[in-house]
Formats: C-alpha cells, structure tokens, sequence
C-alpha cells in the first residue's frame, strides 16, 4: 500500500527551523527560487501542514515503478554476524533508477509539468540523481537536462549511457552552453567541474530559455519531504519496532526521508520511544561530526538562498572518495537541527573500512549494496556487534552499486 | 492596549529616509492605522528582502537612538528589532520602548536563534510594564505554538513568506489557517508582501486578526497624501 501522504517533521521539531536568508549581495536568491523552481516544490517548502496529500498521479507512478519498496530481513548478515540482533532494511535500490532518488524525481518532474514546464534541468555529481530525473522525465514526457560534473561523466559512462537511452540530454560540466561553463573552461580547459559548478551552469541554463523548471536532489525541505514515503512505508511494514535506525548522509535526503517519520513519532510521544537514529557519513565529507552549524549556501556557486545547517562552507571540495554522492558539504537544515539536539546519533567511517562491510553485505545477502549505502551497512555491523541479543537494527539500503565498478574493483583487489 | 480586530498595521524603519520624514510618516499613519510596527535600524536585517533592508541601511540615526525620536501611543505601537544585537541588551531595549509608550517589542529572530532566552524575554517584557509578542513561520513547530500562546502575548505575528517582501507561490491562506487553529483566541497579525485591498481581504477571510503592510508602503513614505491614500485604499479590504 502507497502511503496517502508525506511528513513534514519541520512542524515537529524541537525548535523551529531558521528560516531561509539573502546574503548583502547581488540579487535576491529567495526572489530567484521563484523563477526557477516549480511552485508547488516553494510551497511545499514552507507548508504549515504536518502530513501533505501525494498526488494521485504521484502515487500512481509510485506504484509503476515498484513502490512499496520491499522491507527484507537480512537473515545471512545476522548469521554470519551471529550476534542474536535482528536486522532488518528497506531496500530503495529496487527501484528502476537503482537509488532513492526516484522518489522526489517523480514529485519535481510532476509539478514542474503542472507549471507548464516542457524541460527539466539539473545537476548530478555521480550520476544517481540524473538517472532518476532522466528516468522521471522519460515516464512523464518531458526533456530533461542534465550537467554532470565532467570527472563522473568521463568515469561513469555507464550512468551516462542510460540517462541517454532514457533520453536525457547530458552535458560535461563545465560546459560551453552557459557563461559560467565557458568561463571555467577558458580559465582551464581541463577542468574537472564540481557539484557547485554544474548547479550554477543548471540554474543559468534554465533562466536562459522559455519552458524550464530547475529541480534539485537533495538538502531542501521538499526533497526530503518526498523521500519521507520510505520512512512511512517503513513504519507500515516494519514487523517490531527497532532500537536503531540507520541511514547514511550526503545532503541528508535518504537519511531523512527514512528516518523522520519515526522521529517525529518519538517527538511526538506517539512511539519509538526506545528507538535511538544513526547518521552514518563519509571521512571525506565530515559535516555532521566536523562541520559548523551556521547560516551557509547549499551550493558552491552561492546562487541559492543561505540555509542554516552543519556545514564544511560552501567552497569546501572534498577528497575523492568512491562514494560520490556522499561528497557534499552540508546536511539538510532539519537533520542539522536534530543533530544539535542530540536526537541523530553520527558517525564517521572510511573508504577502507566500507569496503570490508560491502563485501560482507554481498556475500550474505545477495545485492550489491551502493558504497554510499555501504557506510549505513558497516554502522549496522558494528552496532549489532555492541547491542545486547535480541536487540532490533534497521536501516535504509539507498541504492545497489551495480553500476559502481571503479569501487567495487577495489573491494575485490 | 490591544490591537483593533480586523486591524491594518503600517511598518517603518525609525528615521527613514529622515528623521524628519518619519516623524511626518508615523503622524499620518497613526490617523490611518490600527497599529504601527517601528524599525529599530540595524545593520544585519537579516530576515529582511532587499527594499527593507534598504531601509535599515539609509536611516538617518541607528540603533536605539533611532526610535527615541519619537513619541508613540497614539496607536498601539510595536518596536520591531534583531535579538542579536540586543542578546547582553534586552533591559535597556524594554526600557526605551517603556519610555516612548511602545507596547511590546517583537524580535523576529528570537524563536529561531534564541530560544533558550524565550522565558527571560518575557519577563523583562512584563517587568516593563509591556506585553510580550511573538514571530513565527508558517512551518514553526505547533507544540511551540502551543506553548507560546500560555504567555498570553499582544499577538503572534506570521510571517506569510521567507523574508518581507518577496512573494512566494505559497498557499497562504492553509497556513494561515493552520496557524490560527493553534494560536487559540490570541491575536494573530499577519504580514510580508502585503500591498493590495484584496490580499488584505484574503489574510483577514483565512483567519488572521490584523495585517501589517510594510515593504509597500516604503516608497510612498515621503509623500503625506500619497501614502494616506494608499492606506485608505488598503483598509478597503478590511471586513466592515
């Protein structure tokens, strides 16, 4: 069963979010988002409504490709652990686009179509969030755009191959199609572009013609607020109420979309009361346990309004590291908020380390977990060796890495 | 003294664009207006669109200094400042707004920035014979509304969009509504991009007790009539 709604934990929280700001200068960013985001996604943004209604035709292409997503026990992880926890996850990479991204991609795409957009234009870093956007786009009928950081584009061709059969058009960023591309490209033609970049040269491509809506993939309160059909799915299937949920943090949205709809529960007094919540990142992007919680950017180029949240600052370029998509500088303003409070546990882990858990994870239990999923398996692992038996672990298995070669090459070398 | 129901507000930033011309401005609002909400000019108006912020920036005297121009209470009056720059300050804030015959003081950031000092703003508020006032978002949290509404304040002031000024494709009417289901019978005074008989119309029909136009009104502050008018026309969105 399709849940009927999304949560808003905003109106949950502990203590109100700060709202959105403009920096002093240029141009307003808030005024901005007006032009170039779909407005049902701005309205969303800010609602006054605990539970907001899933489109109809939301939850019908929720239910073409696949949703519910399947909530698994994973028996041989527990028996090779043989620690008497019982672990059990919710597995988003069964859906086509192989990741959770689907879940928002399909919400966005709808409603810029509902404002009359004929072409969506975004970014993508790895590639996971343009295969779900190219794949939304396919299935509503409309283009899609996409700027791909040009290190991926050239070392993930295979996620580039298949935004392309879905009928994406997909750009190398930097690219010649925008000023700011072309600036970058002259100051060095080699340039490997950013995640910043490709969101500057997105949202200057879709001021530049008639007809397009630009559409993010994580950080914003609307995002998460679409990723939260997980976490109330979740809640429906989940045979006993567990005493850890674990989830891993890029920007914050499969983490939140997960876990929210228990938290507010527990904020509520309405359960989940024992439950505690694992925040899982990646080394190479330490926001959670290294970042400052302050009013930043969510996007290198500054184009955005400021957010606050925990952040490593907006011009922070991360190390490479296999897990892409775990290589952001912040986390979404509720997460943040919740962290501060102490309610999300975190935790750090390294490539190295992800790599064994992985490894673990595919052998017992047959799918080839995402590296950035990995981070979530390797806290599963490590918690269930330290709870007491009988003890109860969830956690969200964003996305399979089967299109992950360049990580995987390494777990077996 | 509390706020006229329905009432319309008039916001302006204390000396802009002089000091002269204020003092002109809130003579003449306060004939038009059920209420005012003053500025204290700062230099980090934060929660501010770029015409307000303006505003702050060209003031003629800032600070405190600003709002002791005046003397206030022909109609209720609010003083409207940043608690960040008042965090070591807020005695002499309630003292000033004591001393020119201000109501309450609403300081926007309070709840999202200072809330561990929620209980010390209105006491001092109290101590100074003032009323304690509170600003929200639409999505702030409900038990926080909640809570809000047992310290009895002058009003619980919702800001419609993200910063003044700047419209947004919102459903404000469903938050408005939301929103006065939890405030109870306190008075709810709502605001941002307010400029138009019919949106006045709109605010008050969804369930707010009181609007404010500010952003709109900023242009038309160095003209007596113009700036009359424009009240008036406003107020013809008001139920009779």
């Amino acid at each position: 069963m399709i849940p009927h709604y999304w949560y808003n934990i905003n109106v949950d929280l502990p203590k109100p979010l700060p709202p959105p700001i403009d920096p002093y200068d240029g141009d307003s960013r808030i005024a901005l988002l007006t032009r170039i985001l779909p407005s049902e996604l701005l309205d969303q943004e800010f609602t006054a409504l605990r539970y907001v209604p899933i489109p109809d035709e939301v939850r019908e292409l929720y239910a073409r490709v696949g949703r519910p997503t399947p909530l698994l026990r994973a028996v041989g992880l527990e028996r090779a652990l043989g620690t008497g926890v019982r672990i059990y996850y919710k597995f988003e990479g069964a859906l086509p686009a192989g990741s959770h991204k689907l879940n928002t991609a399909l919400a966005q795409v709808y409603y810029a179509i509902k404002d009359g957009a004929r072409e969506v234009v975004t970014e993508t870093g790895a590639g996971q969030w343009g295969l779900a956007v190219s794949l939304a786009s396919s299935l509503l009928g409309v283009k899609a755009t996409i700027f791909m950081t040009r290190s991926s584009y050239l070392s993930k061709r295979q996620r580039v191959l298949f935004m392309r059969v879905y009928g994406a058009e997909v750009h190398p960023s930097p690219s010649e199609l925008t000023r700011h591309g072309r600036e970058a490209l002259r100051a060095r033609p080699d340039h490997p572009g950013s995640l910043g970049l490709a969101i500057t040269e997105a949202i200057e491509y879709t001021l530049m013609g008639e007809g397009r809506k630009y559409i993010p993939g994580s950080v914003l309160g609307f995002v998460i607020l679409h990723q939260t059909v997980i976490g109330m799915e979740a809640i429906k299937q989940l045979p006993e109420e567990p005493d850890l949920v674990v989830g891993c943090v890029g920007g914050g949205s499969n983490f939140s979309g997960f876990s929210f709809p228990m938290i507010g529960a527990k904020l509520r007094g309405e359960g989940f009361e024992r439950t505690r919540f694992l925040a899982v990142e990646s080394e190479a992007a330490p926001k959670l346990t290294k970042g400052r919680y302050a009013y930043d950017f969510p996007d290198s180029g500054g184009l955005l309004p400021m957010v606050k949240m925990l952040t490593l600052g907006h011009d922070f370029v991360p190390p490479p590291t296999h897990a892409a998509g775990l290589r952001y500088h912040g986390a979404a303003p509720a997460l943040s908020l919740l962290v501060k409070e102490g309610i999300v546990e975190t935790r750090t882990y390294g490539q190295e380390e992800v790599m064994e858990a992985a490894r673990l994870f595919a052998r017992t239990e047959g799918i080839i977990p995402a590296p950035e999923s990995s981070h979530a398996i390797k806290a599963v692992i490590d918690e269930a060796k330290r709870l007491p038996r009988g003890s109860v672990i969830v956690f969200n298995l964003s996305g399979h890495g089967l299109l992950d070669q360049d990580f995987y090459e390494k777990v077996v070398g | 003294m509390e706020i006229n129901k329905p009432g319309l507000g008039a916001y302006v930033t204390a000396t802009y664009p002089s000091k002269s011309a204020f003092l002109n401005a809130i003579k003449c609002l306060s004939e038009v207006s059920d209420f005012l909400e003053v500025g204290i000019p700062t230099l980090n108006p934060k929660y501010d669109g770029p015409v307000i912020r303006r505003t702050h920036f060209t003031a003629e005297l800032k600070g405190l200094e600003a709002i002791g121009v005046a003397k206030y209470g022909a109609v209720p009056t609010i003083l409207m400042g940043y608690f960040e720059d008042y965090v070591d300050k807020l005695e002499l804030v309630a003292q000033v707004a004591s001393d020119v015959g201000a109501s309450s003081v609403l300081f926007p950031d309070l709840l999202f920035e200072y809330i561990d000092r929620l209980e010390d703003y209105v006491v001092t508020m109290r101590n100074y014979g003032l009323r304690p006032s509170f600003f929200v978002a639409s999505n702030t949290p409900h038990r926080l509304i909640n809570l809000l509404v047992k310290y009895e304040p002058l009003f619980i002031y919702l800001g419609l969009y993200a910063a003044t000024g700047i419209r947004l494709p919102l459903y404000i009417e469903r938050n408005i509504r939301e929103v006065r289901r939890l405030v109870d019978g306190i008075t709810l005074v709502a605001g941002f991009a307010i400029n138009s008989p019919e949106m006045v119309r709109l605010v008050i029909n969804a369930g707010a007790d009181a609007v404010v136009v500010g952003t709109a009104l900023v242009d038309r502050l160095n003209n007596e009539e113009e700036c009359r008018r424009f009240m008036m026309n406003l107020r013809g969105g008001l139920p009779r």
